[in-house]
């Protein structure tokens, strides 16, 4: 037997399709049927063009394509043996924006995205939670919108901002922005500890195994509820690979293979695109059957996101988590929202240490227009996992743009002698209510994926 | 290739646009009379949704006060006297009886995102609580057929009644084919045309759904065109920009249950009331502008003082919208907050016009020496021209206009 479901509720719509076998799910696909043609858009534009386009390449994560694309374009100076000078305020104001961006989408996902499809696994009343309306969904929604003020205040606007350039950033914040700042996140901070975990903060950050998972209370302490009640400990395992191409204050690069590696070769990633449609030759393989390509490491699949950064970092409480339920929902899922607790603490800190007297921007002394041949690549980690972008420019002028987005390692196509991240994690289900939870579970971005 | 796209690609809407700020007593009165028989009528239809309010902004801990200061700001915003005051609150307890359905097309749902982001007295409230959102394909509870059949539902239930909100562009090339929806694989195009049938308008939110945005920069590689190249019939309410400004969407939805009718358009069928004066009228480096006070480049002294950033490509001077004056992110900032300029973004076409690369740097500026006004208008003419040669700016916008069914104040519901 054969269903095909369609996720909503994500970023953009994709289809799901589940093969049966004795009510147990022995095939999936998963289908990203919209396209736009960012690369394609970007070939022969100037390369500081890119810093309009790319970050609207989405809506809740432009800020991460923004940085993902100045890092290429700096890292092109780099390759041609131009050093730039970027002052550590500039360095700090790009990750504090990067930050506020994730803590953003942290606190969206959970009550927006992915808690409607939990609390609908319960017979109790979950009604605070429902969309639009419910108490607690409005408190989240607000308590996002204040928050994504303190970026606001750098960024100019969110979403779609463009305040980083070759050379460091635009702005310019005074001594009161930076207060107000970081007011923003004291609010998002009280957030956390009086409706999202119930427990004090720094309490918070101390936790460091399993049994603190019962001091858990508020919301969060919900979803440990739920999640054990419908046993979210015990499914959506995928390979237990994981990989963190972006380096910041908080995270680390390096993948896990059964071992931690802190060495990452950029160019052993590679993308193949028998699975997926083809704009430019108009020749579809027969394989083909939606816009995400397949990315892999060394030609294997790696998962990417809050959880892969917390195990590579070696992050305690979440190592501990990881070490009994494995890579499964649960794991995930409090991967993501125990990242929230170390971003607002990170960031309230890297606020503290901007400081306004040194230089915001030094302008580079080459334009990138005046370059005739050079690649660069960027990476950065962005709320979903690690983005990449290359860059190569001709003459002045953007000759290819490739971008691999987080949602292209864990949900891609699959191929013929291995599944994709989530097609391993969802297959074994018994219920398509759990397949969607598992999806979801890695934080779909279906803009992303095809862009 | 649709040749409303073409053209407005090739025109600027200065003479369009221009808001008539006082249309003097008469108007007004007739309009306020007019505004009174509605609210009363509307009070007379059930509520599609038993929410009452007030008791939605008391529960936030918002006053009376407070509510009839955001209701006197967004008056302000739809650019109607202080009379209207009252019936803008009343209208807003009454937002209940107009139900919007909210689709995304080939998008970035940055527009959801913004719209998520208003507040103050918490518009969220106001939206999602009294606003009647009938169907959103990101942010409602339902997903998967549920969602498919609730949307059904919705739109026999208000058949023309609702607002259609669109946010997205559409692709047409291969019929179609880069973006298809819901399980049939209906493709943007049909599920557009299918459910702006019904509605009793349809507002596109963001620049992507009214001139294609950045799907439809060159080479445009899905054929991708806004909603006012396909809808047709049918009243169309553009509100570009990227993302397009909350405040202007929450003011397009007051005009309509104010009024029963859609507010004064300009050629390109935006409202005037948002898109009537450039940035650069308002905004707030615009002294320095007139003292001939400009940053040169990025990180530089002038950078520093906060001078004006038209040398560094802002483009602010062409561009029409009132982000100068309500700003983003619940009056947050904007981007000429932090210095890097305005981009353009709620002109036709401004991805290829106007990205980085092409300030108008270059452009001989001096220091106005006659009238302010004169001078920037001048200056802001002779680009026009140079973009439009050959065309009789005018005659186009007309042409454009033309095309459309304009609803404007004195035509009927």
């Amino acid at each position: 037997m054969k269903t095909v479901d369609l996720v909503e509720r994500i970023e953009g719509e994709a289809k799901l399709a589940c093969s049966w076998k004795n009510n147990i799910i022995s095939d999936a696909r998963i289908e990203f049927l919209n396209f736009r043609g960012f690369e394609l858009i970007l070939e022969g534009k100037s390369p500081l063009d890119a810093l309009i386009y790319t970050p609207r390449i989405c809506g809740i994560c432009g800020q991460a394509h923004l940085h993902t694309t100045v890092n290429a374009l700096e890292n092109i100076y780099e390759n041609i043996g131009e050093k730039l000078n970027i002052t550590k305020k500039a360095k700090l104001l790009r990750e504090i924006g990067l930050n506020i961006e994730i803590i953003d989408s942290h606190i969206k996902w959970f009550y927006m995205f992915i808690m409607p499809d939990i609390t609908n696994l319960s017979n109790s009343d979950y009604s605070d939670y429902s969309a639009l309306k419910g108490k607690k969904w409005i408190k989240a929604s607000s308590v996002a919108s204040e928050t994504i003020k303190s970026l606001a205040i750098i960024g100019g606007q969110w979403p779609h901002t463009s305040y980083m350039l070759p050379g460091g950033v635009v702005s310019d914040p005074t001594l009161l922005d930076l207060t107000s700042m970081q007011n923003y996140l004291d609010q998002a901070i009280k957030f956390f500890e009086h409706d999202f975990v119930g427990v004090d903060f720094e309490k918070y950050l101390s936790f460091s195994g399993l049994k603190d998972v019962n001091k858990i209370n508020g919301d969060l302490k919900d979803f440990v509820n739920l999640s054990f009640e419908n046993d979210l400990e015990k499914i959506g395992m995928a390979y237990d690979k994981h990989i963190v191409l972006g380096e910041s204050t908080l995270f680390k690069s390096g993948r896990i293979n059964k071992r931690l590696s802190t060495k990452i070769d950029l160019n052993r990633i590679s993308e193949d695109t028998n699975y997926t449609f083809n704009i430019e030759e108009k020749n579809d393989s027969k394989d083909a059957y939606g816009w995400a390509k397949n990315v892999k490491y060394s030609n294997e699949f790696y998962e990417t996101g809050p959880l892969s950064r917390a195990l590579v970092q070696s992050r305690k409480f979440i190592k501990e988590i990881h070490k009994e339920y494995s890579d499964s929902v649960f794991t995930r899922v409090i991967s993501r929202m125990d990242e929230l607790a170390h971003l607002l603490y990170m960031t309230k800190e890297l606020i503290k240490q901007v400081d306004i007297s040194e230089e915001s921007f030094i302008k580079p002394k080459i334009s990138l227009s005046d370059i005739s041949e050079a690649k660069g690549v960027g990476v950065v980690e962005a709320c979903r996992g690690s983005l990449f972008h290359e860059v190569s420019i001709k003459e002045g002028k953007i000759d290819s743009y490739n971008v691999i987005t987080p949602t292209v390692w864990n949900l891609g196509p699959g191929d013929k002698s291995n599944y994709s991240i989530a097609q391993k994690a969802i297959i074994g289900n018994t219920s398509i209510e759990k397949a969607k939870i598992v999806l979801r579970s890695f934080d779909v971005c279906s803009v992303c994926t095809t862009h | 290739m649709v040749d409303s796209q073409e053209m407005v690609k090739k025109v600027f809407t200065q003479d369009s646009a221009r808001v008539d700020t006082n249309k003097g007593d008469a108007y007004y009165n007739s309009l306020f009379e007019k505004a009174k028989s509605r609210l009363e009528a509307l009070k007379k239809q059930p509520a599609l949704k038993d929410i009452d309010m007030m008791e939605v902004v008391e529960s936030e801990g918002v006053n009376r006060r407070d509510f009839m200061k955001w209701a006197s700001a967004t008056t302000a915003t739809l650019m109607l006297p202080p009379m209207f005051t009252p019936l803008v609150a009343e209208a807003t307890e009454l937002m209940n009886r107009v139900p919007v359905i909210w689709i995304e097309l080939q998008d970035c749902a940055g527009n959801s995102e913004a719209l998520l982001r208003s507040s103050t007295p918490t518009v969220d409230d106001l939206l999602f609580d009294v606003l009647s959102l009938e169907f959103h394909h990101t942010l409602q509870s339902a997903s998967g057929h549920q969602a498919e059949e609730q949307l059904e539902d919705a739109i026999h239930h208000f058949k023309g009644k609702y607002l259609l909100f669109v946010e997205g562009a559409i692709p047409t090339a291969i019929n179609g084919g880069y973006g298809t929806i819901g399980a049939s694989g209906e493709t943007f195009q049909e599920n557009l045309e299918r459910l702006s049938k019904d509605a009793a308008a349809v507002v596109a939110v963001g620049s992507c759904a009214t001139y294609g945005g950045v799907p439809a920069a060159s080479p445009n590689p899905t054929g991708a065109v806004g909603v006012m190249d396909l809808v047709k019939g049918k009243p169309v309410i553009n509100i570009p920009a990227c993302p397009a400004n909350p405040a202007n969407m929450v003011g397009v939805v007051l005009h309509f249950v104010l009024t029963g009718q859609i507010p004064e358009l300009d050629s390109l069928l935006r409202p005037k009331f948002a898109f009537g004066y450039r940035i650069h009228d308002n905004c707030e480096r615009r002294a320095h502008f007139d003292a001939g006070e400009f940053v040169e480049e990025w990180g530089d002294e002038g950078a520093k003082n906060n001078f004006c950033l038209y040398k560094v490509g802002c483009k602010g001077p062409m561009t029409f919208n009132n982000c100068s004056i309500i700003r983003y992110n619940d009056g947050a900032n904007w981007p000429i907050g932090v210095g890097r300029g305005c981009i353009g973004c709620s002109e036709p076409d401004f991805w290829d016009k106007y990205a980085y690369e092409r300030p108008m740097a270059d452009a001989n500026i001096k220091a106005p020496t006659g009238g302010v006004e004169k001078t920037v208008d001048e200056f802001g003419l002779g680009l026009l021209t140079a973009t439009t040669i050959g065309i009789g700016v005018h005659a186009v916008a007309s042409a454009v206009a033309g095309k459309r069914t304009v609803h404007s104040e004195d035509g009927e519901e």
